[in-house]
């Protein structure tokens, strides 16, 4: 997922990327093809270049050697509601076929929901950035027919409808999962397969997403990571595993 | 003329206890909090309002930390504006998450742009601010139907015809600002990224400082261009040491990720986040109790920021 991530990546780009998988896939990218590639953190940040992970956006490790410290207002008004931001990163807890993303809450078992912190800027990245790109993994309950809660729009009911609500930004680039990379038909706007990741089966991406899939019967296969990839990950990115351990 | 800058900084001295500034919330207020997830939150000013049993407070922030967890906690929250909150790695604001789920609280769930451009029309004296985010989204739903419905708004721009929301200022009654560093009367210094706290400032109607050092104004006038609130602006300034622990106060100390730890484990029930105020916020009974009952020195020494890193 972090180079499927980082392969998508084009240098010189600015880019708004969260803690965990996105970070990896952005500084992936800047340590082999996007050497130039910006980051941007709403807490107030351009361009760090930390040398030690830590605990989330709000955690100092995260600031090091930025070029700007600055606002909220700044970066996620200025800079991403102004239209300069290429990609957004976005999390999810669950995704539907429109690429429509809920970071809030989602339903228990036993009924009622479940809260989780909230989105933040996530609807804010979803509105304005030029693309989006979710990282999730591949579930029934996650990649789902029905949201609990749209936090962060991707083309709502499809065709032309996230347009005709008013939002700016290009919507939904790519859904990366643990088992697939997924693009976005140019006319219905429904979630397609590109590529399948080695070793999972069709059968087993049906089984594990929630709303209809249309295979290809001539699906291509994700390239795996390059040995010099899942070198710089293991030895230099995250060494401790803090975040590739979590998928 | 020498001792000129000195009278006048005692004219404006604005030094008072944390017990004096706290008193100057009252029951019902509108509070802007000043941190950010781990990061920066008012926590010894947090307490003094636990201990002084503050009432049916409405908090605001772009993203919540420990600081608004322990206030709703302790049932002292009725309200919530805001875009998100967590304690980063170490886990969900519980308390805060709790009180949704429950319906003890009405939620008012921006994006956080949102909050920020509130505070914004605010800072400004202007009704509101048009904006893009949140068009089609269930957050907007949810504020227009159930949590705000007076305070968001959408029409067409009367010079494009472009679809916009408009959000209604927001001017909170207090903003509590934790820093680094003050003079006595409120010019206040920020290191580091300063999230919303800048417009969070300019929109509310008192301001009060909490801040890790006390300096002479001359101090501040070395570096302006740090200041992030200028010191007429500000009502009372409160000068306490390890004033965001265990959050982390950039180039002053890191966080306490032991303490995090024990915190989140309490905070997962009802019974164990008021064990947790009951025995690290009332019993100790101020903030300098408070820090012996975290360790004292040694582990505060042990926090200490260096100086080239930051943290």
């Amino acid at each position: 997922m972090i180079a499927a991530g980082s392969r998508e990546l084009r240098d010189d780009q600015v880019v708004f990327a969260g803690l965990g998988i996105p970070q990896l896939a952005v500084s992936l990218a800047q340590r082999t093809h996007a050497p130039r590639l910006r980051v941007l953190n709403e807490i107030g940040l351009v361009d760090p270049h930390l040398i030690e992970l830590g605990v989330g956006n709000a955690d100092p490790r995260h600031w090091y050697r930025a070029t700007t410290f600055t606002s909220f207002l700044d970066v996620v008004g200025m800079l991403l509601h102004r239209g300069v931001v290429d990609v957004g990163f976005l999390g999810a807890l669950e995704i539907d076929q429109y690429g429509n993303n809920n970071a809030s809450e989602v339903a228990r078992d036993g009924g009622g929901i479940r809260r989780f912190g909230g989105g933040g800027g996530a609807n804010d990245i979803a509105s304005h950035a030029k693309a989006t790109m979710a990282i999730i993994r591949h579930e029934r309950r996650k990649l789902v027919e029905q949201l609990v809660h749209n936090t962060s729009p991707g083309y709502l009911d499809g065709g032309d409808s996230r347009k005709r609500a008013g939002l700016p930004g290009g919507g939904p680039h790519r859904v990366i999962t643990d088992k697939a990379v997924f693009g976005f038909d140019e006319e219905t706007h429904r979630m397609k397969l590109l590529s399948v990741h080695p070793g999972v089966t069709h059968e087993d991406l049906r089984e594990s997403t929630g709303f209809p899939l249309d295979i290809p019967s001539d699906l291509a296969l994700t390239p795996p990571p390059s040995e010099e990839e899942v070198r710089l990950i293991r030895e230099e990115l995250d060494p401790n595993k803090m975040y590739v351990s979590a998928f | 003329m020498a001792g000129h800058g000195r009278v006048q900084e005692d004219a404006n001295n604005k030094v008072v206890s944390l017990a004096d500034a706290a008193a100057l919330v009252h029951d019902g207020d509108t509070v802007a909090l000043s941190g950010f997830a781990c990061t920066r939150n008012a926590i010894a000013f947090s307490h003094e309002l636990i201990r002084q049993g503050r009432r049916d407070l409405t908090l605001s922030a772009c993203v919540f930390g420990m600081d608004a967890d322990l206030l709703v906690g302790a049932g002292a929250v009725s309200r919530l504006i805001y875009g998100g909150g967590s304690l980063d790695r170490y886990g969900a604001i519980q308390c805060v998450n709790r009180a949704y789920e429950q319906k003890k609280l009405v939620a008012e769930y921006y994006s956080s742009l949102g909050v920020t451009f509130r505070y914004l029309a605010g800072a400004l004296g202007i009704p509101f601010m048009p904006m893009k985010s949140m068009l089609g989204s269930d957050l907007l739903k949810r504020i227009k139907e159930e949590t705000g419905p007076d305070n968001v708004r959408e029409m067409d721009d009367p010079f494009t015809g472009e679809h916009l929301l408009l959000v209604k200022a927001l001017q909170p009654d207090v903003a509590v600002l934790q820093v680094q560093m003050s003079d006595a009367e409120g010019n206040a210094r920020v290191y580091g990224p300063r999230w919303e706290n800048v417009e969070a400032t300019r929109a509310a109607k008192k301001v009060i400082v909490v801040t890790e050092d006390l300096v002479p104004v001359d101090i501040i006038r070395q570096q302006p261009e740090l200041t992030v609130v200028p010191g007429f602006r500000v009502d009372a300034v409160v000068h306490v040491p390890y004033g965001a622990h265990p959050t982390s106060l950039y180039k002053c100390y890191d966080h306490d990720e032991d303490h995090l730890k024990l915190y989140v484990g309490k905070a997962r029930t009802e019974a164990g986040v008021a064990e947790y105020i009951d025995e690290f916020i009332v019993k100790p009974g101020s903030h300098m109790g408070y820090l012996e009952k975290v360790g004292g020195l040694a582990t505060l020494s042990a926090l200490k920021a260096d100086p080239i890193l930051g943290y």
